[in-house]
């Protein structure tokens, strides 16, 4: 029994660690190769560790509605609209000196609003909720533009404070595992959490035993809303400033920077806690972005866009057609 | 109730749009002087307003705030004219869009600060019956040739082509002097034709050639051609370009942490590096340049940043052009002695420190701007020549 135990923990402490291993392998490797360190000094620790928190969040704020059947676009105009929010508030409260904890938080809070009014008018109006997360992207976009009159957002966003979070590693260190614990305890240890997942598994059935499948939706674009308030931070940090000018869908590229990392994260939930497998995923994203960095002078963007697009339907591929692999190699292995 | 609801939103939507009436700005109040009076106590004339519109493809950078709150601060309260300006434009689609709304909206008048498309602009306010005139930038010397006899080109004012190339000759030769052994390079928004000519200039300063050529005409025909620059392509000569990056979108903050990462004694920007890499670059306390105005931003940045080399315009450089736009929408257009519309360059100006930054800063700012209404005034209005005009753009008032 030990002896399955240990088996059984062995196999999943594998099949959690494989993914990130073989990338940080594959990226060192060809680091070493090209004569280039993926994390060459305090700088580029600080936008690796920035970059893994942007990613990871957004990856568990798609995942939440996307489990339950909601595709939501609009989760980057979320992060736009509170990041530039939570700035002018926190600009006019500290009389132009900023201060980013207080847009943290403003960021969280607004993100949570936003993020429940787009719920709202999901299940008042009962629309497809990729139909309805089109029409808020679009509103949240307009609104973001209106305010920022389609400029970059800078001025608010340009101070010493905000230099000194996106300066320390353990400032967004502190914000994932933060996020981690906050997310791990709700979704797995509360009764929204098993509620989520009972109406995520099978709605009908949930909704017959009792379960309110309208707050808890409500709930889950409220929690969405705060995660994109936290990326929109960090994203205020990490560039200096926020793109207003984004309209037409222009904010939906945040989105689709989670895509690859959810599919990795899911695979690795095989093993390990979900929200584990996206911090993992997000980390494998970020050691791809840092070599990338690297080798910037021979790795053009638009080559980046290619090579994360191919390893996404690559890895999709290999989702799709696991069985047949494994097929594959059985005879090999006997 | 879902009816109810959507009928709402329905009415909501019918609304806005009905009371959306575009970005236009008050006409100047009473007490301006009436646009096209040469006079410049002359009595106010009743007239109605001379309305611009203002093509723009940069909305946030501190260049195009400086000229926005000339035009809009200083301009629009001393003229009887009511200026307009669009929203970022992206494309030559959306200029040529912006230019039918504006003819719709009865306009006279455009000024180009976009150049997605130029030649598009001047053909579409030929055709509109707008007259057109470029701010701050110039067509290439073929479409100049090509469009100058149109009588709705009032013409262009800015830093001719060889202007930006000398810009970025001095900028590449201020720190090859310096000593400097790496650098980076932000070709800002290539192939925007002033962007290439200013890095063709910062390489040969820097003393590289590139694919084997070190002067302009061939480094700039590369530049386009490549669209960027190729570092492979690059003979440098005691100075290595570490890395290069061009544009901005979501990939500039990695390429800006990698040039960062590595640790160039210099940052050299042909524009834009002002706006968007301030913080990051004071930060990593790397030394960078820009080409842009001299604005209170870059002020701060000069004398408490790392910003140690600022080839700049004044703000109200853009004044001039909006003489010659009055002058032609009142029926005084001023042609050169071939009867060609105006092609008159102006230069930079460069501050390397604090005072000299002061020095173009005080002299052209808020009430007090270098081209004001008493300057402006001595070139509107009807019997106004070329060569007076050109002495007037010309003149140096460093």
């Amino acid at each position: 029994m030990d002896n399955q135990l240990k088996k059984n923990l062995g196999k999943k402490i594998v099949g959690t660690l494989a993914i990130p291993a073989i990338a940080a392998a594959v990226l060192l490797t060809l680091c070493a190769v090209g004569g280039k360190t993926m994390i060459a000094n305090r700088v580029s620790l600080n936008n690796f560790v920035v970059y893994t928190a942007v990613v990871m969040i957004t990856t568990t704020a798609l995942s939440i509605n996307l489990n339950s059947g909601r595709f939501d676009f609009s989760l980057g105009a979320m992060a736009i609209l509170s990041a530039v929010i939570s700035s002018r508030i926190t600009y006019a409260i500290t009389a132009g000196t900023g201060n980013a904890f207080l847009m943290l938080i403003l960021g969280i809070v607004i993100g949570a609003a936003i993020g429940f009014c787009s719920g709202a008018l999901y299940v008042t109006l009962r629309i497809p909720p990729i139909i309805a997360s089109l029409g808020v992207t679009l509103i949240l976009e307009g609104i973001a533009f209106t305010i920022t009159e389609g400029r970059y957002v800078m001025t608010e966003v340009q101070n010493g404070s905000m230099a000194a979070f996106g300066g320390n590693w353990y400032f967004p260190l502190m914000i994932i595992i933060a996020v981690l614990a906050v997310t791990i305890f709700l979704f797995d240890h509360t009764r929204f959490g098993y509620n989520y997942r009972a109406l995520k598994d099978g709605q009908k059935v949930a909704v017959e035993t009792g379960i309110r499948e309208i707050p808890n939706a409500l709930a889950c674009y409220a929690v969405c809303g705060a995660l994109m308030g936290i990326v929109g931070f960090l994203n205020a940090v990490r560039n200096t400033n926020i793109n207003g000018g984004s309209l037409n869908f222009g904010s939906i590229s945040i989105m689709f920077t989670a895509f690859l990392p959810m599919f990795i994260g899911g695979y690795i939930s095989r093993f390990a806690n979900e929200k584990i497998g996206f911090l993992l995923a997000a980390l494998c994203m970020s050691m791809l972005n840092s070599t990338f960095a690297a080798f910037a002078n021979e790795i053009t963007a638009s080559m980046q866009s290619i090579i994360n697009a191919v390893l996404l339907v690559l890895f999709l591929i290999y989702l799709s057609n696991e069985y047949r692999i494994k097929a594959f190699l059985r005879p090999i292995r006997k | 109730m879902k009816k109810i609801i959507a009928l709402l939103l329905a009415l909501c939507m019918v609304l806005s749009l009905a009371a959306c009436s575009g970005n236009t700005d008050k006409p100047a109040n009473g007490g301006t002087q009436a646009a096209g009076n040469e006079t410049p106590n002359a009595p106010e004339v009743s007239a109605d307003p001379i309305k611009i519109g203002v093509l723009v493809a940069d909305v946030s950078g501190e260049e195009a705030l400086g000229f926005r709150a000339y035009y809009e601060e200083y301009i629009a309260k001393n003229y009887n004219v009511e200026l307009s300006y669009t929203e970022q434009l992206a494309d030559a689609a959306a200029e040529k869009s912006a230019i039918e709304t504006f003819a719709a909206q009865g306009f006279d008048a455009i000024i180009s600060l976009s150049s997605s498309d130029r030649a598009i602009q001047i053909e579409t306010c030929a055709k509109n019956n707008l007259h057109y005139a470029i701010a701050s930038g110039m067509l290439d010397d073929a479409q100049y040739e090509q469009y100058k006899t149109n009588e709705y080109f009032v013409g262009q004012i800015g830093p001719s082509m060889d202007t930006e190339y000398e810009a970025g000759l001095a900028m590449g030769k201020y720190f090859a002097d310096k000593g400097v052994k790496t650098v980076s390079i932000y070709g800002a928004f290539i192939p925007n034709p002033m962007h290439v000519y200013r890095l063709a200039g910062v390489l040969v300063g820097l003393g590289a050639t590139y694919g084997g050529a070190p002067e302009k005409d061939a480094i700039v025909g590369q530049i386009f051609g490549d669209q960027g620059l190729d570092l492979s392509k690059v003979g440098v000569n005691g100075i290595e370009i570490v890395s290069y990056f061009q544009g901005y979108g979501e990939t500039t903050t990695d390429e800006l942490n990698a040039a960062i990462q590595a640790a160039p004694d210099a940052f050299l920007s042909v524009g834009m590096a002002t706006t968007f890499f301030t913080q990051q670059l004071n930060t990593a306390g790397i030394e960078f340049s820009d080409i842009d105005s001299f604005t209170s931003g870059n002020g701060e940045t000069m004398k408490n940043g790392k910003l140690v080399y600022l080839a700049g315009k004044y703000s109200s450089s853009i004044g001039p052009i909006f003489a010659a736009v009055v002058n032609a929408v009142n029926g005084n257009a001023i042609r050169n002695e071939n009867g060609d519309a105006l092609s008159l360059s102006q230069g930079y100006l460069v501050a390397t420190d604090g005072a000299s930054f002061d020095k173009y800063y005080s002299a052209d700012k808020g009430d007090s701007p270098i081209f004001n209404k008493e300057l402006l005034d001595t070139v509107i209005g009807e019997g106004v020549s070329y060569e007076t005009f050109k002495a007037f753009v010309e003149e140096d008032r460093g």
